[in-house]
C-alpha cells in the first residue's frame, strides 16, 4: 500500500480497518478509518464505536450495544404554563426554538427557529398537573384538530374528558426526526 | 420585557413569548415575522401590560 503524502491531498492512499486503523496514535488499535465509500469511522480497542455513514447519518455505540443510527433531538422546550406572571423566565430553556405562544388556558403552539424537513416528526411531551386537575386525570399532547407543520406545533393539557384546559408550572416539549 | 399579541383563530387572543435563545440573534419584530400566523396583525407589547391574572384567560380579546 502506498501513502501519499502533498499538499493537495494531505495523508492519502490507506482505508485501515477496526484493528488497525488507518489514523492512531501511539496506540495502534484506536482511531480512525475508511471502511467504505463516502463512509468515516472510528475506533477504540479494535473495534468500531462510531460511523458517518455515506447519507451523512451518524451511527455511534453509546451502549446500545452496536454501532447504530442516533436519531437526534430537533427542537425542545421547558417552559412555563402559568406565562405571564413569570416575565422573561417563561421559557425555561430550549433549542431551536423562537418562541412559545400562549393561547389560551393549556394551550401552547411552539415555534421552530429552523423548519422541520417535514410534517411527520415525533412530538414528545411531559407536563406537570395542574392544581385544577390534581384530582382528575390530565394529559399533556398534540392538540385535537390540530396539523403539525414543519415551523411548528400546537399543544395543550386537558383534563378530565378532554374539553378542559388548564396551566401547568413544567411544560416540556422535544421534537425528534 | 415585550411579547406579541395576536388573534388567534379561536376568537381569542394569542401572546407569543420569544425564547431567550432567539433575542439573542433576532429582535422582537423579526421573532413576530416569523412565528405570527400569515395574515394575522399583532402588537408588541411590555410583559407589564399582559394581565397576571388567568381565571378568564379564554375570554381575553384582541383590540386593534
Amino acid at each position: 500500500m502506498t501513502v501519499t503524502i502533498n499538499g493537495t491531498t494531505g495523508i492519502a492512499g490507506v482505508d485501515g480497518s477496526a484493528a488497525t486503523p488507518a489514523v492512531q496514535g501511539a496506540d495502534t488499535n484506536t482511531g480512525m478509518f475508511f471502511p467504505a465509500a463516502d463512509t468515516i469511522a472510528f475506533t477504540e480497542s479494535g473495534t468500531e464505536v462510531m460511523r458517518l455513514d455515506s447519507s451523512a447519518n451518524l451511527q455511534f455505540n453509546s451502549g446500545y450495544g452496536s454501532v447504530a443510527t442516533a436519531y437526534g433531538c430537533r427542537a425542545w422546550v421547558n417552559f412555563d404554563g402559568t406565562t405571564n406572571t413569570a416575565g422573561f423566565c417563561t421559557i425555561r430553556g430550549s433549542g431551536n426554538v423562537t418562541s412559545v405562544a400562549d393561547n389560551g388556558t393549556g394551550d401552547y403552539t411552539v415555534n421552530f427557529t429552523t423548519a422541520m424537513p417535514d410534517a411527520n416528526y415525533c412530538v414528545q411531551c411531559t407536563g406537570e398537573s395542574s392544581a385544577a386537575s390534581a384530582t382528575n386525570d390530565s394529559v399533556f399532547g398534540i392538540k385535537d384538530g390540530s396539523t403539525l407543520t414543519t415551523t411548528s406545533v400546537n399543544v395543550v393539557e386537558t383534563i378530565a374528558g378532554g374539553t378542559t384546559g388548564s396551566d401547568g408550572v413544567y411544560y416540556c416539549v422535544a421534537i425528534f426526526r | 420585557m415585550n411579547y406579541v399579541i395576536y388573534p388567534n383563530d379561536d376568537g381569542g387572543v394569542s401572546i407569543l413569548i420569544p425564547s431567550p435563545e432567539a433575542l439573542e440573534t433576532m429582535t422582537i419584530q423579526e421573532i413576530a415575522a416569523k412565528d405570527v400566523p400569515a395574515g394575522k396583525p399583532f402588537k408588541i407589547v411590555d410583559v407589564s401590560d399582559i394581565p397576571s391574572d388567568r381565571t378568564f384567560r379564554n375570554a381575553w380579546e384582541y383590540s386593534a
